[in-house]
């Protein structure tokens, strides 16, 4: 701002000035403090970060020594020095919650409960978290399994039998294979059906383990449509893909067809059924 | 059209509620949509009946389809008959890769070598239910369609869910043929009796609410916290013991609806006990008795004994223990029964009452000397 001439000493004039500088010194303030607080923020993030990294290396010394064959609560470590009671207990409290989820995230979580231990394994197929399961455990006299609400068609008690008693980890881990698998497959069976139902034509033969589906779809060839038959087996209990696949098409289909039915096939070896099916639908004809 | 499929078709619409009749006929989907609008929905259940005859003559139905509208009905009304439950047994250890046209084509097989006269019609809904209507005729007689039996099995199951109706001798027919096509070795009656199928279904594959204690970063649920009266005049004095019961409720039924069922059943086979001046036999022979508990919905008046005041919690386990153990027919003999104690202690503050229009509580303890013991 410039001094007006002249005006230099009319009430007016001071009074315009210092009102402008004062708007000027509170714009500089403003800005000030906006970068202050820029500052601020940036500085509580990075000791966020730090935090979280002093978090992650006491989770991975606990995963060790979990991993050296100790089962059972982990105790929460505080080593922060805080002032009051409460913030501790708050701390405390995040802490634990946070590992508990952790522990919920990798599958098989455990809860100590009063004759035992109560374990649960969630499952989960290509991102998507689906059903989770429960096991009551008994420690004495021996382990055994007081309830569960593993469906009945999953081999628990052959599983049991075998690894119950001697390797508990082994039991869970295959216990945890098989239910993983399972509902893979029946994501992929539900994912067909809901979504690409316009291609299957009749019933979608399948099972309560999803391990056989027997189903016709349409391939289009040349502006008509043949029906295709597959019948895919699921070898493997702890398998979400098919071992055994067969393909086959109406003898009076075109001798070309018989090559797509063979691509067909691999292709569902390998991959999700429903992403093989979504592939279909991408590519114009086969 | 036979005279026989005409008058079946007619007597199972006539059974089916009015305002739903036109559904099932649609889910049944023999008469076309057309046909369909052809008729008054609106009409006594009679006439309606008759329309549809006519249709089904016009399509010439046969028997076979005639029965698959017969397994729609008992599938939308599945409690209106009893059901048992069987449990099958196998010794292999392979993975089973069951395939349903192999089940259906060993069981008409294994039925049909044995008893020609039968009408057998499958049906499979999506919850891996198959549905298995089987009429029964005799070597010299037709099926007789208004005897019919009901299976539903779920595949790679050890349970089959049946309600066989009057002809009990072919029961051990039914139970041969379910093995052999469902590539088990043996099967055996369980004590588990109910007019709710699904009920039954919740029990044997564990799918009732049961309380497990675990981490799991679940929402609590919101507990039903009566609203603390703004007068503070009101004191609860009970608060500490209403809050026990309902926990140790919890712990035991778990927060969710509890699986249906009418009765329990208890054969004692124990010895009276009293004190020496109630000698109430002179000879210390077994005291036979049984215990019939029935309720409309026996495991939820189970649930709310305690809270109302009418049982100390926690419950006997010989009550609780139903959904778990899956049966609902018990025997309690001496010293070798299941739980420690040979006789049950259950007290109950108040005897013989009934409550609410829901539920009515009938403890029907009379004294049997049983003839015979069958099945059990």
């Amino acid at each position: 701002g410039k001094m007006e001439e002249g005006k230099a000493y009319s009430p007016d004039g001071v009074f315009a000035h210092l009102e402008m500088l004062e708007a000027r010194a509170h714009e500089a303030a403003v800005k000030q403090e906006a970068t202050e607080q820029q500052e601020e923020k940036l500085a509580r993030l990075k000791a966020r970060v730090q935090e979280l990294r002093l978090q992650r290396d006491e989770l991975r010394a606990k995963v060790d020594l979990q991993q050296k064959g100790q089962l059972g609560k982990e105790g929460v470590v505080s080593d922060l020095a805080q002032p009051s009671a409460r913030a501790v207990l708050e701390w405390k409290i995040k802490n634990i919650k946070a590992t508990l989820q952790i522990f919920y995230l990798t599958g098989i979580s455990g809860k100590l409960t009063k004759r035992g231990v109560c374990f649960c394994i969630s499952t989960a197929y290509e991102g998507t978290y689906l059903d989770s399961y429960y096991l009551d455990l008994l420690t004495k006299p021996e382990v055994q399994i007081h309830r569960h609400s593993v469906p009945i068609f999953i081999p628990l008690e052959q599983i049991a039998k075998k690894y119950l008693q001697t390797d508990i980890r082994r039991f869970l881990s295959v216990l945890s294979d098989h239910l993983n698998a399972y509902v893979g497959r029946r994501y992929q069976a539900d994912q067909l059906q809901e979504h690409f139902s316009d291609q299957i034509e009749g019933p979608l033969q399948r099972n309560s383990l999803c391990n056989l589906l027997v189903f016709n779809y349409n391939v289009s060839s040349r502006s008509k449509t043949f029906p295709f038959n597959v019948r895919l087996l699921y070898g493997d209990p702890c398998g979400s893909l098919p071992t055994e696949v067969i393909v086959s098409c109406t003898p009076d289909a075109p001798a070309s067809l018989a090559e797509t039915a063979a691509a067909h096939s691999d292709l569902f070896r390998r991959v999700a059924l429903h992403k093989a099916f979504r592939s279909f639908s991408g590519t114009e004809e086969s | 059209m036979d005279e026989t499929v005409a008058e079946y078709i007619r007597r199972t619409v006539l059974k089916i509620p009015r305002d739903e009749i036109k559904t099932m006929l649609q889910k049944w989907g023999f008469l076309s949509e057309t046909q369909l609008q052809t008729i008054n929905f609106h009409q006594i259940k009679e006439n309606i009946s008759q329309d549809v005859v006519q249709l089904c003559e016009e399509n010439s139905a046969d028997i076979k389809q005639a029965a698959v509208l017969d397994i729609i009905y008992n599938h939308i009304y599945p409690n209106k008959r009893v059901w048992s439950v069987y449990q099958m047994n196998k010794t292999g250890e392979e993975t089973e890769f069951f395939d349903l046209t192999d089940f259906k084509k060993k069981f008409k097989r294994r039925l049909r070598s044995a008893l020609k006269n039968v009408t057998i019609n499958f049906r499979e809904y999506e919850d891996n239910a198959i549905w298995i209507r089987i009429a029964w005729g005799t070597p010299y007689t037709k099926p007789n369609q208004y005897k019919t039996s009901y299976v539903v099995y779920h595949s790679q199951t050890p349970y089959v869910f049946v309600s066989a109706s009057v002809l009990k001798s072919n029961l051990p027919l039914l139970c041969q043929a379910l093995v052999v096509a469902s590539n088990y070795h043996d099967i055996r009656e369980m004590e588990l009796r109910s007019h709710s199928l699904n009920s039954l279904k919740d029990i044997v594959f564990k799918r009732y609410s049961q309380n497990f204690q675990t981490y799991c970063p679940r929402p609590l649920q919101e507990r039903n916290v009566a609203p603390e009266s703004a007068d503070l005049r009101i004191i609860q004095e009970n608060r500490h013991e209403k809050e026990r019961i309902q926990r140790v409720n919890r712990e035991v039924f778990g927060d969710g609806p509890q699986p249906q069922l009418e009765f329990a059943q208890y054969k004692l086979e124990t010895m009276f006990k009293s004190d020496s001046k109630m000698d109430v036999l002179d000879k210390k022979e077994p005291f036979r008795c049984m215990v019939k508990f029935s309720s409309p919905h026996l495991l939820e008046s189970l649930k709310s004994l305690a809270p109302a005041g009418m049982a100390d919690a926690p419950l006997s386990p010989l009550l609780t223990c139903i959904p778990q153990k899956a049966r609902n027919y018990f025997k309690i003999r001496e010293k070798k029964s299941l739980f420690p104690g040979s006789f049950m202690k259950i007290i109950f503050k108040d005897h013989y009452r009934a409550w609410g229009r829901r539920d009515s509580w009938n403890i029907d303890v009379s004294k049997k000397f049983p003839s015979s013991f069958s099945g059990y």
